[in-house]
């Protein structure tokens, strides 16, 4: 039922939340915002072999869970509140989502395999600098030649590229194909991100070797998209949730003219507006993961308006939460920027809220001329 | 005990036999009365038959499958709770079972041109004379008080002690000279509510509820109360006589050629965003109620649902272009989009304004400090006043 909790999904969620309170707390946040690779390799190790999150969207014949979008949602708004460093949505969800959707050859199933272990990380090379993330826009064209396939293209904004030991790289058609970074006309150039716990690249392939996955490219991808844009909900859901807490925290004990500033009301009911921000960002991004695990009818809808609903909740709340800290917010050394930079990507990762929402228009005035059911 | 499936199916059969579709309201709810199913909460000295709340539902169930009126009053019978909990031996004696067959009409009296957001500071007096009480005073706000025999009345009983202590509350009849009632004429060109004068009448001491200067405690049961006949009745939704409720701006837009317009794209979709975010706020509400977790999100609709109403009527304007500026039959469209953007506010400022609102949110959900109360120790008779 949708927003009843399973006993698994409860642990689950225990679970997570425990491990990034060991695993991500500031100091840990702000190193590997500071290291090249912008996660540590053996802590995404370890909460693969602990909690299985890697291998949540996996097959169990394939070493993973069999779980849906609700676990993953669970997840990521877990590591969202604590701004958790590592590739969740990129490799565990984005890659493995389309991966899982695409039809099982001998590379598909060794890929799923490592990833399920932890062992591997893998990477969907997608957008093009639209910012779309649309396969429509997509221009990349993939070449049969003597040698075997290769690709060529400009990638941007591609998630953790760097360290992943496998690209997939979507080709006009859509047709996806499994790159390896090493290779010969390859070219990963890290992006000075703005949000440093989640990093990206651009990624430009010249004739570069490559190996068709075959399948259902499009249906895949689609289905992937969707859930990477629910999970990314759910984590910017909880990372809203983080930034009310921080706003509160703050604002009870913070004296000014001998009163608590959460006592004025100025500051009270910017709290008050933000706690109807975050519980309806809640709501909307578990109502479209059940939706998506029930395989609902609104279930696209539902997922177009919680992408675009939580992206703004949690940019309003982080920007918000450095206001209400005053002077101190606005230092580095406050981590309320950490979340705003997080935030305030989430505006433009995996296309924006006005596209979203224009999604989720689309959807509305489809189904209410297809019942004349009144919007 | 009965078993939950043995309660069903004498509910049933009791609806099998006394309820048909259509028939006279008062002579059936007389035995719903009688059968214990008005309120199966309430002990059986009290019309009731002392369920549980758990099979008291399967009753409520019953009636609702039947289609059948009446049941689950000692949850949404505002004035028969109140009653019941804090009205005299007397008082209950003689308006309890009237009020649970639904044939005693009843108003409030709480709100005072000089007490909106702060109803503590009531003015309106009541000094007691032999037998009675009399009471002199201004309450606004009211609605079906041309109708109503009883109104549930809070007056000042002592003034030299701070103001949530020297109130006390009352069932005051309505039908007396010293009692009169003129319609309010709202912004938006209705009359939904009523100013009511009183001017010394009087009200037998046996309708006080709870002792005297207790008031306010009464009044906070009352109000409890009323937020749950409230979220029953779908609140917010002040349906225009001979208006179709929400325009859908869909069509609007269609019709007005804007369906095209991103901008305008945009807003209703925002606006469809949020309806439907609300709704789904209320099913997880219901959902981790079920579940027996706390929640406070149920506590947020009403702030959503002003800010969802303020909208609708913002995107209509949008929508229609000069139409705005016209009213009435003929133009239909323009009239509607100024009906909702001003019947807003039935929303935003009625049963607690938003600003309210909010403080409760910040101070009772988030546990933010309450800002100091110059009145909060000070004798009523010397906290300041407006004008």
């Amino acid at each position: 039922m949708t927003f009843a909790f399973s006993d698994e999904q409860q642990a689950l969620r225990k679970a997570v939340r425990a491990f990034a309170a060991d695993h991500s707390d500031e100091a840990a946040v702000r190193a590997l915002a500071e290291s090249d690779l912008g996660y540590d390799a053996a802590t995404w190790r370890l909460l693969a072999e602990q909690v299985g999150v890697a291998g949540l969207l996996i097959p169990e014949r394939h070493g993973g869970a069999g779980a849906g979008t609700v676990e993953l949602a669970v997840v990521a708004e877990e590591l969202g509140k604590q701004l958790f460093c590592g590739p969740f949505l990129s490799s565990a969800v984005l890659a493995t989502g389309l991966l899982a959707g695409l039809a099982e050859s001998a590379e598909v199933a060794d890929l799923l395999s490592g990833l399920a272990a932890g062992t591997r990380v893998v990477t969907v090379a997608l957008d093009e600098g639209a910012g779309t993330w649309d396969p429509a826009d997509v221009t990349s064209v993939a070449a049969d030649g003597p040698a075997g396939w290769t690709v060529s293209g400009s990638k941007r904004f591609v998630l953790d590229a760097v360290g992943a030991d496998t690209l997939l790289v979507v080709a006009s058609g859509p047709r996806v194909f499994a790159v390896d970074p090493a290779a010969p006309g390859v070219t990963v150039t890290p992006l000075h991100t703005l949000d440093a716990t989640r990093r990206q690249a651009d990624v430009r392939l010249t004739d570069a070797p490559a190996r068709p996955l075959d399948g259902d490219a499009a249906a895949a991808l689609r289905s992937a998209l969707d859930t990477a844009a629910v999970v990314l909900a759910a984590e910017q859901a909880g990372g809203a949730r983080a930034v009310l807490d921080m706003a509160v925290g703050y604002a009870r004990t913070r004296i000014q003219f001998g009163r608590a500033i959460g006592s004025f009301q100025a500051i009270k009911h910017m709290c008050a507006d933000l706690l109807v921000l975050v519980e309806s960002a809640y709501s909307a991004a578990y109502y479209a993961a059940w939706a998506q695990d029930g395989g609902a009818a609104d279930a696209h809808e539902a997922t177009c308006l919680a992408a675009a609903f939580c992206a703004d909740a949690f940019a309003k709340a982080a920007a918000d939460n450095v206001q209400i800290h005053g002077g101190i917010g606005f230092t580095w050394e406050h981590p309320a920027h950490l979340y705003l930079r997080r935030a305030r990507s989430g505006l433009a990762l995996l296309g924006s809220p006005e596209a979203d929402r224009e999604r989720y228009l689309r959807a509305v005035i489809e189904r209410s001329t297809l019942t004349g059911a009144r919007a | 005990m009965t078993s939950d499936a043995d309660l069903r199916s004498q509910v049933s059969g009791w609806l099998a036999e006394n309820w048909t579709p259509g028939l006279e309201r008062g002579a059936f709810l007389a035995r719903v009365v009688d059968a214990g199913y008005a309120v199966p909460r309430w002990p059986a000295d009290a019309f009731g038959l002392d369920l549980s709340d758990e099979q008291a539902q399967i009753v409520e169930a019953e009636f609702r499958k039947a289609g059948a009126p009446g049941s689950g009053q000692d949850r949404a019978n505002l004035w028969a709770n109140t009653l019941l909990t804090y009205g005299t031996p007397e008082l209950r004696a003689s308006l309890l079972r009237p009020l649970l067959e639904f044939r005693v009409r009843m108003c409030l009296l709480y709100s005072e041109p000089g007490a909106g957001s702060d109803l503590a500071g009531v003015r309106t007096s009541a000094v007691p004379d032999g037998e009675d009480y009399v009471v002199n005073g201004q309450k606004v706000w009211t609605s079906g008080a041309a109708e109503a025999e009883f109104g549930m009345l809070i007056a000042r009983t002592d003034w030299d002690v701070p103001k949530h202590r020297g109130i006390s509350f009352f069932f005051l009849p309505m039908d007396q000279p010293g009692v009169q009632v003129r319609p309010l004429r709202q912004m938006t060109g209705e009359s939904h509510f009523n100013e009511v004068f009183i001017t010394d009448a009087r009200v037998p001491a046996v309708n006080m509820l709870g002792a005297p200067g207790e008031g306010w405690k009464v009044l906070q049961t009352a109000l409890m109360y009323e937020r749950a006949v409230l979220a029953e009745a779908n609140q917010g939704a002040s349906i225009r006589s001979g208006h179709q409720g929400e325009v859908d701006v869909i069509d609007l837009a269609r019709r007005y050629g804007r369906l095209d317009d991103p901008v305008v794209r945009q807003d209703i979709a925002r606006l469809l965003t949020l309806r439907t975010v609300n709704r789904w706020n209320n099913q997880r509400g219901q959902a981790e109620r079920e579940q027996g977790s706390s929640t406070s999100v149920a506590s947020l609709g009403k702030l959503l649902m002003s800010t969802i109403v303020h909208e609708t009527g913002r995107v209509q304007t949008e929508i229609v272009g000069p139409e705005i500026m016209l009213e009435g039959e003929e133009n239909r469209d323009g009239d509607q989009a100024n009906f909702a953007a001003m019947n807003a506010y039935f929303t935003s400022i009625g049963g607690g304004t938003d600003q309210i609102q909010r403080n409760i949110i910040g101070e009772r959900l988030l546990g933010l400090p309450k800002e100091p109360e110059v009145d909060k120790n000070v004798p009523f008779r010397e906290v300041r006043r407006s004008g």
